[in-house]
């Protein structure tokens, strides 16, 4: 898109970098440093509650300690799966939304509007919503559950095969607009001729969906998957107002047994060296997204 | 696309019914969280659930605005809001100008960082953020939080107002430029003002994401300092638990998302697609 330059490889305009300045001054005293001191500490066992605030320097202990720590592996497993069901059942259900609620009419317009409001609302009441929702004694799920026979024990948060699967359908109610104004944005963009050769053709509506639809929403598809993939390892809100990680360890994502290890028990190295690898994983998965961009600007 | 074709009346039939089905999905949390807020505790506990006929009362603001705690966090909250906001666009819109402009190769990399900054898991961050701001005894300030917030949000502003600004054209900057304006001003003059919708997506952005942040005020606020989503875990906390005081803070809480989505749809909707999808 932009002119390619044929400069030095450390060639910069004096005026642009003076606007770009105050921002890379501001990031690497907030967030960079902060990030270095966070791969610092992970080499030590430094707890905050020790009243001597003493720094043991442990090596890769804490690396080592996580691959056996039976808790992390369970968290990672509750992870990829939080992250692999929110993400292919978003990017289908965002899909047929987004093919369902296409039309210009007024009334499509006034509905989509409706639609998107779950994305703009605080996880955190998202979450505690649900959990009245689910409520076992006085909640409207499993009441209208029991309606059909089904009792759920002690409620869809409280048994372990539920808990899961209750948490990741909060987080398809907030996220699945998302995911539809994306593909509904895709889906403008298409070009109309290869309709027009397809119907002269003869293909049915099926056909030319399967055929032409599909392959040209492949970018929106991509990133649709990378996105929510990123921000499914965010998850923490939904979580904290609904299960705690509970029932025992059923809904303890990575994310959330972070928070336990640093600000619960206050254990910061550990902390630390858990965020670095959580960060590693979402980091590989950063890369690839912004491949996938690039590619796509072509 | 040439969708409605030849639509059948049961086509169309099932298309209703989807459609019904899918308002329903997405719109009866909301409509229960509102309705909660405005019920009496046996009508928000009753079984079967009344949905619609239960005795309406305003008995929930009024327990949580005269809790002297609830005006104080609303007060917390738009302070960060507008902080965090105005921090972002000073440093991101100018950052997001440079890098759209600029031939450099060095300086259109940077977007690159940019993006990988806001993937960061917010967890991650947080705990040396905590660690830096203990020892700098900034822990419960306004300056902790709204800092922190402006990392994620100047991130995204950066990254949406260069995509921005590449679509607006550079002719009557250049004409500016011959006509003996310096670079700073040909942008606060003219690129500015024509990038406004832009900013104003941005904005959006920002606001909603500070007002609805949670973990980041969990961990650095002080009482005097929490704000709304706070307050909503705390009215659980106390000695009785009220889903009637919780809906009615949480009303409170979603205001600016729904005057934002219902009002302000266009930029809220370019902000998120644009911020996500435009490389």
């Amino acid at each position: 898109m932009r002119p390619k330059s044929n400069r030095s490889l450390l060639f910069v305009e004096k005026h642009y970098l003076l606007l770009l300045a105050p921002l890379l001054i501001f990031v690497a005293a907030i967030a960079i440093y902060p990030l270095f001191f966070s791969f610092y500490i992970s080499f030590f066992k430094y707890r905050l509650t020790d009243p001597n605030q003493t720094r043991t320097f442990l090596g890769i202990a804490h690396y080592i300690l996580a691959i056996h720590d039976k808790t992390v592996i369970t968290a990672i497993r509750n992870t990829l799966v939080f992250v692999a069901g929110t993400v292919v059942i978003e990017l289908l259900l965002g899909l047929g939304l987004a093919l369902l609620f296409a039309g210009e009419g007024r009334w499509m317009r006034a509905l989509r509007s409706w639609l998107i409001i779950p994305m703009a609302l605080p996880s955190l009441v998202v979450g505690l919503v649900w959990k009245s929702l689910y409520n076992v004694d006085f909640g409207v799920i499993p009441y209208y559950f029991k309606q059909f026979g089904i009792t759920m024990g002690r409620g869809p948060l409280g048994e372990i095969k539920w808990a899961m699967p209750s948490v990741i359908l909060i987080d398809i109610w907030q996220w699945t607009p998302l995911v539809m104004i994306i593909f509904l944005a895709g889906l403008k963009s298409l070009p109309h001729d290869p309709y027009e050769a397809a119907r002269v053709d003869g293909a049915n509506r099926w056909q030319s969906f399967w055929h032409i639809t599909l392959p040209l929403l492949k970018p929106s598809i991509l990133i649709v998957l990378l996105l929510r993939t990123m921000q499914g390892f965010k998850v923490f809100d939904i979580i904290y107002a609904t299960t705690s990680g509970g029932p025992g360890t059923a809904t303890t994502v990575l994310n959330f047994h972070i928070y336990t290890v640093g600000m619960v028990f206050f254990k910061m190295g550990y902390a630390a060296a858990l965020a670095n690898i959580l960060l590693i994983i979402v980091a590989a998965l950063a890369i690839l997204y912004i491949i996938v961009l690039e590619r796509q600007q072509i | 696309m040439s969708s409605a074709m030849h639509t059948s009346s049961i086509e169309r039939a099932i298309r209703a019914l989807l459609i019904t089905l899918a308002v329903l999905f997405f719109m009866l949390p909301i409509f229960w969280l509102l309705t909660t807020a405005f019920k009496f505790g046996r009508d928000a506990f009753a079984i079967p659930p009344k949905w619609i006929f239960f005795d309406f009362t305003l008995k929930n603001f009024q327990d949580i605005w005269t809790s002297t705690e609830t005006p104080r966090y609303l007060l917390n909250s738009i302070i960060v809001s507008i902080g965090a906001t105005t921090l972002s666009l000073l440093l991101g819109v100018p950052a997001g100008y440079a890098i759209a402009r600029s031939k450099s190769a060095l300086i259109n990399a940077s977007s690159y960082f940019f993006l990988l900054l806001l993937m960061i898991p917010p967890i991650a961050m947080l705990i040396p953020f905590y660690l830096v701001m203990r020892n700098l005894h900034l822990l419960g300030s306004y300056a902790a939080l709204i800092t922190l917030d402006a990392i994620f949000d100047a991130a995204f502003v950066v990254w949406m107002m260069r995509s921005y600004f590449q679509d607006v054209p550079q002719e009557m900057e250049e004409a500016a430029l011959v006509d003996g304006a310096s670079p700073l001003g040909a942008f606060m003059r003219i690129a500015l003002p024509l990038s406004l919708p832009g900013i104003v997506a941005s904005a959006l952005y920002c606001i909603i994401f500070s007002w609805n942040d949670f973990l980041f005020a969990l961990m650095l606020t002080s009482p005097k300092t929490k704000t709304i989503p706070l307050g909503i875990m705390a009215s659980f906390s106390s000695v009785e638990i009220s889903w009637g005081k919780m809906a009615a803070m949480s009303l409170i809480a979603i205001i600016p998302a729904l005057i934002i989505a219902l009002f302000l749809n266009r930029y809220f909707v370019q902000g998120m697609t644009m911020g996500s999808t435009k490389g």
